[in-house]
């Protein structure tokens, strides 16, 4: 039972960082209809600035933090501006955004491992090995503190989508950009703020997973889980995205427990096909079609 | 004063409009009507900064036109799309607040917001819900509403009567004629001819991409040719054009 507890502790911890890479991708699939691939560079990159700043400019742990986010909002930015924009403007169809996305992901791998190689680094110990009892099992500080402050995020983010003017024009635009527009929406800014917020978010989940698993320059592949989060919980729906994000979580630390680590990723790939089997839109398919 | 002058615009390879000419004077209903695929949409969504012309002017109140839409909007000129187009993610109050979105004053876009419930009472029953689950005509008066809250100059409609049942239609144009009694410019494309001819000081009549006719609207309605090929009026004897 008390393994129980822990195992599924774990899982939701795990889970809170798949929500809030899983949101960040939802957030740009949303507006844009594409898969941006390219997220996981960013993640990846961001987690390198929450290294560098504790280990390089001994800043305290709150301050990588946040240099880290803004690090993160600023390449991702970067990365619509260079990458996406000059596609949008020619109306290009989404195959091309993947691709362009594909290939800024390559790049950007290859440029950590030209310039700083391919070694995994440790993030030093922040919490330590402290763990505090909770329900009668142990929980590690940072498990405990990644799940908190990765609800806080998305509680925050899915606030501001919801009920600001300017959220309420994300989601306009994200379901009738050209509308949007008529209804003096300047595109190119809401398109920009999506990709800072989603950069934002990248930012916690690159420095969560360098604290958990290190820093190196293929973490990045580890949206694949992100991206599995969101088809679960319906792509393009934020409420979905981290409902399958905790799902996914908790799933793949029983499995690995009770079962075996090593089918961890088979057990989530073939849960994935499975779902898209039996529920194609994910459990929060996307929201009504409109009338005619 | 909206004026078009030399319009030329192409939809991909299709030269939509040509060297189209026309004007709206202020607080005149204006319309344009045609047949489907004449080229009224595409005036419509070019003036509202969506297509680009390839050549000919736009300026309103002898100022050049802005060519974003966002730009256009807050020169003041608005448009409610074909097929109304609400966000149907969004509740009712939700794409009234988005008809405003350029504007700062909170408090007097609540009190829009009510005017609009006042203008369409059905409404007021439907603010929290999704925009997706209203029928075509509570659609289409929301569609207007969302239009109405920029607080526009001039209000352009493209088609909104398109797909509404006979009774709707009648509440659409008695909306229209409401609004200019109450001073606002208007821009109508219809397919439905006799109705908009009906409630327009003025109109053109578009055909493949250039104005063959215009006149006040009575006029129009007179006009034998319009009889003919708009509103299913025979002639006895049949004129030469």
């Amino acid at each position: 039972m008390q393994m129980l507890m822990q195992t599924i502790v774990t899982g939701l911890a795990v889970g809170g960082i798949y929500a809030l890479m899983a949101v960040g991708y939802s957030l740009i699939f949303s507006i844009l209809n594409f898969s941006n691939f390219a997220y996981g560079g960013i993640i990846m990159l961001g987690s390198y600035m929450g290294f560098y700043a504790l280990t390089l400019l001994h800043v305290p742990f709150a301050a990588a933090l946040a240099l880290s986010m803004l690090g993160a909002a600023a390449l991702s930015f970067l990365n619509e501006r260079i990458a996406y924009s000059s596609l949008r403007k020619r109306h290009a169809p989404s195959l091309y955004f993947m691709i362009s996305a594909m290939g800024t992901s390559i790049f950007l791998e290859n440029m950590v491992y030209a310039t700083l190689g391919s070694s995994y680094n440790a993030y030093p110990e922040i919490f330590g090995q402290s763990s505090i009892s909770l329900f009668g099992s142990t929980i590690g500080k940072l498990d405990l503190f990644a799940i908190i402050f990765s609800l806080i995020a998305i509680y925050i983010m899915n606030y501001f989508i919801q009920h600001t003017r300017t959220g309420i024009a994300i989601r306009a635009a994200s379901y009738d950009s050209e509308v949007s527009q008529i209804n003096g929406v300047n595109l190119s800014a809401v398109i920009g703020l999506v990709f800072i917020l989603a950069g934002l978010l990248a930012g916690v989940s690159g420095v969560f997973l360098g604290m958990k698993y290190m820093a190196y320059p293929t973490m990045g592949w580890i949206t694949n889980k992100a991206y599995i989060s969101a088809v679960i919980g319906g792509l393009g729906s934020l409420p979905g995205a981290v409902v399958g994000g905790l799902i996914l979580g908790v799933l793949e630390s029983l499995v690995s427990v009770y079962v075996s680590s090593l089918l961890r990723d088979v057990f989530s790939f073939t849960f994935l096909i499975v779902l898209l089997l039996v529920m194609p839109s994910g459990l929060f398919g996307k929201y009504l079609e409109e009338k005619v | 004063m909206l004026k078009v002058d030399e319009l030329n615009v192409y939809y991909g390879r299709i030269h939509a409009l040509r060297d189209v000419s026309m004007q709206v004077e202020s607080g005149k209903v204006v319309s344009m009507v045609g047949a489907n695929g004449a080229g009224k949409s595409t005036l419509m969504m070019t003036l509202a900064g969506v297509l680009k012309p390839e050549s000919g002017t736009i300026t309103y109140d002898n100022e050049p036109l802005a060519d974003t839409p966002y730009k256009v909007l807050a020169q003041g000129i608005c448009l409610v799309p074909e097929r109304r187009r609400l966000y149907a993610n969004l509740t009712v109050k939700e794409n009234l607040m988005m008809g405003a979105h350029l504007r700062k004053d909170r408090a007097a876009i609540n009190t829009d917001i009510d005017r609009m419930m006042d203008l369409f009472p059905i409404m007021r029953e439907r603010v929290k819900q999704y925009a997706g689950t209203l029928s075509g005509g509570e659609q289409q008066m929301v569609a207007i509403a969302r239009g109405l809250m920029s607080r526009p100059k001039i209000l352009m409609l493209d088609e909104p009567s398109l797909g509404l049942a006979p009774l709707i239609i009648r509440q659409v144009f008695d909306t229209i004629i409401q609004l200019k009694q109450e001073g606002m410019t208007i821009l109508l494309t219809e397919q439905n001819a006799f109705q908009a001819l009906e409630i327009s000081d003025y109109a053109y009549v578009l055909e493949t991409g250039s104005v063959s006719l215009h006149g006040p609207g009575k006029e129009l309605l007179e006009d034998t040719r319009v009889q003919e090929a708009y509103l299913g009026i025979k002639q006895k004897t049949v004129k030469e054009l």
